[in-house]
C-alpha cells in the first residue's frame, strides 16, 4: 500500500513539485539581495586580485607586510571615495605598480591562453568520452555469440593454467 | 663538543650511504635474482629493504639529535636551528628547509619499502614483487643519493658559530608544523607503492587486475593521507597566517592538490578496471601521473623556479628532481607503448549512463582540473620562457575555473551511487533518484530561509544536499541489509567519504560566499558591536621572553572570554608576524587580527576582523574523509580468503573474461555494492 | 601459458574497424602527449632557477619613491634633494640580529667609500623600529658615524615595500632605484657593485 504510493509519487507528480520547488527558492534565492557588501567587503574582494609587490606571489589580501599594507590603505582609500569601480581601482594599482602586480590574467594577448586552454581540454575530454562510447556502442553490436573455436581456445587456456600452477614466469 | 659534532654528522652520513649502498645493492641482488631465478637472491631482497630503512633511521635520528643538542658545527644547523626554539619546534625544524625535507622524503620511501618487503616476504619469488621491490630500490637510491651529495643536510657550517636564526618564524608557532609536512609526504611517497607494482606489472607483462588488488589499499593509504596532510595545511594556514584563509593557491599548496586529483581520479576509475577489466592503460596513466606529479611538484618547489612563499631555495637538487621526473615519464611511457599489445582491453562499456560511465565522467572532470591547476602553476614560467616578461597567475584565477568543476563533481556524486553497473534506465534513475533529488532540494530551502543567496552558493547547497541524499540512500540501504557491515567495505565506506567531501564542499561555498570582514577601531574600555557580535579593548600588554616578543591586544568578544590576536617579533629575525586569535563556533568563526604597530599600553588599537561560517566543518569533513577511508580499507571477513588475488592462480596475465559472467550477475545488485574484489578472481577458476 | 591468453585476449582487437580506429589514434594521442612533455621540460630546464641576492622590486630602474623621513639632528631628510651621489640605505632595527652582525661589515664600507672623497656614496641606515635613543646608543656600542633616518609611520619603509630588515638598496645619483640587496651584504660585496655601477654610470 504504502511502496504502491510511494512508486506512483515518484512517477510524475513527486518530480513536478520538485521542479517547482527548486526552481522557486532558486529564483528567490538567487536575485534577493541581503543589501550590498560591506566597504570592507569590497576592499578584500580587490585586495585578492593584486599581488604583493615585494613578496612570492601572495596577494595583498594575504600578505601582512608593509607594502601590501600601503596598497591596502589606498585601496580602501578609493572604496571610501567610491568614485571608481572595482575594475577601474585595479587598473589604478596597475598603472602605479605594472603589470606584474596583477594575480587575474587579462583575457587578451597571449594570456588568453590561460583561459582559452582550460575550455579546450573539457571540449577534448568530453570528445573523447563521445569517441569511445561509439567504439564501444559498435564493438558491442558487432559482437557475436561464441563459436566453437572460441570455446577451444578458453578451454585450451583453462587446461593450461591447470596444468602449470603459476609462479610468475 | 666538537667530537660529538662530528659523530652527528658522520654518522647521519654513514646512515645515507647505507640506504644508497642497500638501495643500490638490494636492486642489484633482486634483478639478478629474477634473471638467474636464484630464489636464494631474491629472499635476500627484504634483508636490503631492511638494511636501507636502517640507514635512513640512523640518518634521521642523528639530524634530531643534532637539533635537539644544537650542533651548531653542522651548516643546516645553523641555517635552522636556533639556541632557543623550544624542543617541539625543534623537532620539526628538520623539515623546514630544503635538505631536512629531502630527508624526510627518504625516511619515508625506507619506511614504504621495508613495508612493502615485510608484506610481501613470504612471495619474494614472484617476478611481479621483485619488480615492485626494485622499483621502490631505485627511488629509495635515488633520493639517498639526493641526500647524501647535492642536498647534503650534515655538512659542516661555518667555524665559530655558535647560535642561529632558528626555522622560519611561521614554523614555529603552532603544533601543527609537527604533523603537517610527515603526513603529506606519506602521502606523497605512500603512490611510489602502487606505481612500484604498475612499474612491475608493466615489466613482467602480468598487466591483469593482480597488481591492481595488490596496491588498492596501498593507493587508498596514500590517497588519505595525501588528503590529511592537505587538509592539516589548510588548518595551519588559517591558525597561523593571519589572512583568514585556508587555501591561496600557491604554487607549492597546488603541488600538494595536483597528485590528489590524479590520485582521487585513479582510485575512481581502478575500480572500473577491477570489475569489468578495462581502462588498463588508463589506470596506468593515472598512477604514472600522480607519481610524477609528485615529483614534478617536488622540483616546483625545491628548484625556485617558481615564487612561492613556502618554497625552498635553489640549489643543484632542482636540476636532479627535473631529470628524475624526465625519468619516470620517459620510461613509464615507454613501458606502456612497448607492452601496448598486451593492455588492449576485452569488453566495452554499454552505456554512458551506468556506473562505469559515471566514472569516466568523474576521470574528465578530474584530469581536466589537474590540468587547469597544472597551467596556471606553470603559466608564469611559460611566459617568461616565450616573452620574457612576468606574469602572476592567482586564487582568483583557480577559484573562477575551479567552481563550476566542483559544482559538476557535486552533480555525479549525487547521480554515481545510485547507478546500477552496464546499464541504466530511465525508470531507474527516477526511482532512485527521487528522495536525493528531494534532498537537494530541502536543501536549497533550508539555505534559503537561513538567508542565503547568490546563485553559486546556492546551487552548491543543493547539490550538496543532492549529493549527500545519494550517499546517505545507499549507506540507509546496506546497513539495512548487513547492519553495521552496511558501513564497511569500498562502496560503503567510499559513501562515508564522500559525506565528508560534501560537508567540505558546503563550508568552502559558504565560507568564501559570505565571509565579512571589517576594520575596527577600538579604545579601551568602550564597546563597539559590528557584524552582530560586540568588542571591547581591555588592554595591550606584552610578553617577552628571550626570543620573542608579543605585543598582544587583549579583546573582550560578545561580553565572554577574552582573544589575544598578537604580533609577534621574532628576535632573532627582525620580523613581525601577526598571530591571529579565533573563536571557533559551529556556525561560524570570529577571526581577530591585530593591525601592525599597536605597541603595549596602548588605549586604542586597529583590528581587522573577519566573520568566516563554517570554518570547523571544514576540519570535521577532513575527519569524516579519513574514517571513511579506514572503513573502505577495512576487509570484510567473508573474503578474508581473496585479499591475496595475485597468489591465486588466475591473476597472471588477468582473467580474459573481464566482461564475463559474475559482471551480468552484478549488474542488478546494486544498492548494496558490497566489496568484491576477490569474487571476480574466484568465480572464473 | 601466456601466449595462450594472448590469443584470447587479442580476439575482440581483431575486430576490423575498431582495430583500425585504434592504430591510427594511438600514435597520435602519444606524439601529442611527447610533444608537450618535451616542451614541459624545456620551459623547467629552462626556468631561471637562480634566486639572487638581489631582489626583484617594481622600483629598481624607477626613480626612487617620493618619501621623506627625519635625520637624529631634527633635520628633515629628502631623497630626491641627494641627487648627484650614490646613496646606499639600510633599512635596519637594532634587535635584529642579522642587522647586529651586519653592523661592521658597514662600519668598513662606510670607511670605504670615506677615502673615495666626493665619489664615494652617503650611506643612511633607516629605521624601521625602535626609538631615537635606542638607534644613538646602538651606533655609539656599535661604532658607525653614518646618518639614521626615522619616519613616521613607517613611511620609508613602506614606500620602499621593506618588510624584514636588514635590506639594502642603491640609488644612483639622478635618484633612480639600481638594486635591492635582501638580508646580510659585506663591506667588500657592496664596494665591488659600487664600483660596477659607476663604470656603468661613466
Amino acid at each position: 500500500m504504502a511502496s504502491e504510493l510511494n512508486a506512483k509519487v515518484k512517477r510524475w507528480p513527486g518530480w513536478v513539485l520538485l521542479v517547482f520547488v527548486i526552481a522557486g527558492f532558486l529564483a528567490v534565492g538567487a536575485t534577493r539581495s541581503t543589501g550590498p557588501a560591506s566597504q570592507d567587503d569590497r576592499v578584500d574582494a580587490i585586495a585578492r586580485r593584486v599581488a604583493c609587490p615585494i613578496c612570492d606571489g601572495e596577494s595583498v589580501f594575504e600578505s601582512q607586510n608593509n607594502a601590501s599594507q600601503a596598497i591596502r590603505n589606498q585601496v580602501q582609500q578609493l572604496v571610501a571615495d567610491n568614485d571608481l569601480s572595482d575594475a577601474e581601482i585595479v587598473a589604478f594599482i596597475e598603472t602605479r605598480y605594472g603589470a606584474q602586480v596583477l594575480l587575474v590574467p587579462k583575457a587578451s594577448g597571449f594570456d588568453a591562453l590561460v583561459w582559452v586552454l582550460p575550455a579546450v581540454a573539457f571540449a577534448c575530454g568530453v570528445a573523447a568520452l563521445v569517441v569511445v562510447f561509439r567504439r564501444w556502442k559498435r564493438e558491442a553490436g558487432g559482437m557475436r555469440e561464441p563459436t566453437d573455436d572460441d570455446r577451444a581456445l578458453v578451454e585450451a587456456a583453462l587446461l593450461a593454467q591447470l596444468d602449470e600452477p603459476d609462479t610468475g614466469r | 663538543m666538537l667530537a660529538a659534532a662530528s659523530a652527528n654528522s658522520a654518522l647521519g652520513r654513514a646512515g645515507l650511504l647505507l640506504m644508497l649502498a642497500a638501495s643500490v645493492f638490494g636492486a642489484i641482488a633482486v634483478l639478478y635474482g629474477i634473471r638467474r631465478k636464484d630464489a636464494r637472491l631474491l629472499k635476500q631482497g627484504p634483508v636490503y629493504a631492511f638494511l636501507a630503512l636502517g640507514g635512513i633511521v640512523l640518518a634521521v635520528v642523528m639530524m634530531q639529535r643534532a637539533l635537539v643538542t644544537r650542533d651548531f658545527s653542522m651548516a643546516y644547523i645553523q641555517q635552522v636551528g636556533s639556541a632557543d626554539t623550544p624542543l617541539l619546534y625543534n623537532i620539526a625544524a628538520m623539515w623546514s628547509a630544503l635538505e631536512g625535507s629531502i630527508l624526510l622524503w627518504a625516511l619515508m620511501l625506507g619506511v614504504f619499502t621495508a613495508a612493502v618487503a615485510w608484506r610481501f616476504r613470504d612471495r619474494t619469488d614472484d617476478v611481479l614483487v621483485g619488480w615492485a621491490l626494485i622499483v621502490m630500490f631505485v627511488i629509495s637510491a635515488f633520493f639517498a643519493m639526493l641526500s647524501f651529495g647535492p642536498a647534503d643536510p650534515f655538512g659542516a657550517g661555518a667555524a665559530g658559530v655558535t647560535s642561529g636564526p632558528g626555522p622560519n618564524p611561521l614554523l614555529q608557532n603552532h603544533i601543527l608544523v609537527l604533523f603537517h609536512p610527515p603526513i603529506l609526504y606519506l602521502g606523497y611517497v605512500g603512490f611510489s607503492v602502487p606505481f612500484a607494482f604498475a612499474m612491475a606489472a608493466l615489466i613482467t607483462g602480468r598487466l591483469g587486475e593482480g597488481w591492481l588488488m595488490e596496491t588498492r589499499r596501498w593507493a587508498l593509504f596514500a590517497w588519505a593521507f595525501l588528503t590529511i596532510g592537505i587538509l592539516l595545511g589548510g588548518w595551519w594556514s588559517y591558525e597561523v597566517l593571519g589572512w583568514s584563509g585556508v587555501w591561496a593557491w600557491d604554487p607549492v599548496e597546488n603541488a600538494s592538490f595536483l597528485p590528489w586529483l590524479t590520485g582521487t581520479a585513479y582510485i575512481h576509475s581502478v575500480l572500473v578496471q577491477e570489475r569489468r577489466g578495462m581502462l588498463r592503460v588508463w589506470n596506468l596513466s593515472l598512477l604514472v601521473a600522480t607519481f610524477a606529479l609528485t615529483i614534478l611538484g617536488t622540483f616546483l618547489t625545491r628548484s625556485g623556479v617558481l615564487n612561492s612563499v613556502h618554497a625552498f631555495g635553489d640549489g643543484p637538487v632542482g636540476t636532479w628532481l627535473l631529470v628524475f621526473f624526465g625519468l619516470i615519464v620517459v620510461v613509464s611511457l615507454g613501458l606502456i607503448a612497448w607492452r601496448g599489445d598486451r593492455l588492449r582491453s576485452p569488453g566495452s562499456i554499454d552505456s554512458p549512463l551506468s556506473r562505469e560511465g559515471a566514472f569516466l565522467a568523474n576521470n574528465v572532470l578530474f584530469t581536466v582540473w589537474a590540468f587547469i591547476i597544472l597551467l596556471g602553476t606553470l603559466f608564469p614560467l611559460l611566459v617568461e620562457a616565450l616573452q620574457n616578461r612576468q606574469t602572476l597567475v592567482g586564487a582568483p584565477y583557480f577559484d573562477r575555473l575551479s567552481q563550476p568543476i566542483g559544482l559538476v563533481l557535486l552533480f555525479l556524486m549525487g547521480v554515481a551511487p545510485v547507478l546500477p553497473w552496464r546499464k541504466a534506465s530511465t525508470e531507474l534513475l527516477r526511482n532512485r533518484l527521487f528522495w536525493p533529488a528531494w534532498c537537494g532540494a530541502g536543501a536549497l530551502v533550508v539555505a534559503v530561509l537561513v538567508g542565503a543567496d547568490g546563485w553559486a552558493p546556492l546551487v552548491a547547497f543543493g547539490l550538496a544536499g543532492f549529493a549527500a541524499g545519494s550517499a546517505g540512500r545507499q549507506l540507509a540501504l546496506a546497513t539495512r541489509r548487513q547492519g553495521w557491515r552496511g558501513l564497511v567495505g569500498r562502496a560503503n565506506g567510499g559513501m562515508i567519504v564522500h559525506i565528508g567531501v560534501i560537508i567540505i564542499a558546503v563550508a568552502l561555498a559558504s565560507s568564501n560566499s559570505f565571509t565579512h570582514s571589517a576594520t575596527l577601531e577600538l579604545n579601551q574600555g568602550e564597546v563597539v558591536e559590528w557584524g552582530g557580535h560586540s568588542f571591547e579593548l581591555v588592554s595591550v600588554d606584552e610578553r617577552t621572553n628571550d626570543r620573542q616578543s608579543r605585543v598582544a591586544a587583549n579583546v573582550i568578544l560578545d561580553g565572554g572570554s577574552t582573544y589575544r590576536p598578537a604580533i609577534t617579533t621574532y628576535l632573532n629575525m627582525g620580523a613581525d608576524i601577526g598571530t591571529p586569535s579565533v573563536r571557533t563556533g559551529l556556525t561560524e568563526d570570529v577571526y581577530l587580527t591585530l593591525n601592525q604597530g599597536a605597541a603595549p599600553g596602548d588605549t586604542t588599537v586597529t583590528l581587522r576582523v573577519f566573520i568566516k561560517p563554517m570554518i570547523l566543518w571544514l576540519w570535521l569533513g577532513g575527519a569524516i574523509m579519513a574514517v571513511g577511508t579506514l572503513l573502505a580499507a577495512f576487509p570484510g571477513s567473508r573474503r578474508r580468503v581473496a585479499i591475496d588475488p595475485v597468489s591465486a592462480p588466475i591473476a597472471v596475465d588477468g582473467p580474459p573474461s573481464g566482461s564475463g559472467a559474475d559482471a551480468d550477475a552484478d549488474a542488478d545488485q546494486v544498492d548494496v555494492d558490497v566489496d568484491d574484489v576477490g569474487t571476480r578472481n574466484e568465480a572464473p577458476v | 601459458m601466456s601466449d595462450v591468453v594472448d590469443e584470447v585476449q587479442a580476439g575482440p582487437a581483431d575486430d576490423g574497424a575498431s582495430a583500425g580506429g585504434r592504430r591510427r589514434i594511438a600514435p597520435v594521442i602519444v606524439g601529442a602527449i611527447a610533444v608537450v612533455m618535451v616542451g614541459l621540460f624545456i620551459v623547467l630546464a629552462g626556468a631561471d632557477a637562480s634566486r639572487k641576492e638581489s631582489a626583484a622590486s617594481p622600483l629598481i630602474g624607477r626613480p626612487a619613491p617620493e618619501a621623506t623621513g627625519t635625520l637624529g639632528d631634527g633635520t628633515s631628510f629628502d631623497l630626491s634633494r641627494r641627487k648627484g651621489s650614490w646613496v646606499v640605505l639600510n633599512f635596519f632595527d637594532p634587535t635584529c640580529i642579522p642587522c647586529i652582525q651586519e653592523h661592521p661589515e658597514l662600519v668598513a664600507f662606510s670607511e670605504d667609500q670615506a677615502t673615495l672623497g666626493a665619489d664615494g656614496a652617503e650611506l643612511y641606515s633607516v629605521v624601521t623600529k625602535g626609538k631615537q635613543s635606542e638607534i644613538e646608543r646602538f651606533f655609539a656600542d656599535n661604532g658607525g658615524d653614518w646618518p639614521a633616518i626615522y619616519s613616521k609611520a613607517d613611511e620609508f619603509p613602506v614606500a620602499f615595500g621593506v618588510s624584514q630588515v636588514p635590506e639594502t638598496w642603491i640609488v644612483d645619483p639622478s635618484g633612480v632605484v639600481q638594486l635591492r640587496l635582501i638580508s646580510k651584504v659585506t663591506a667588500a660585496q657592496l664596494n665591488a657593485i659600487l664600483q660596477q655601477f659607476r663604470e656603468q654610470y661613466g
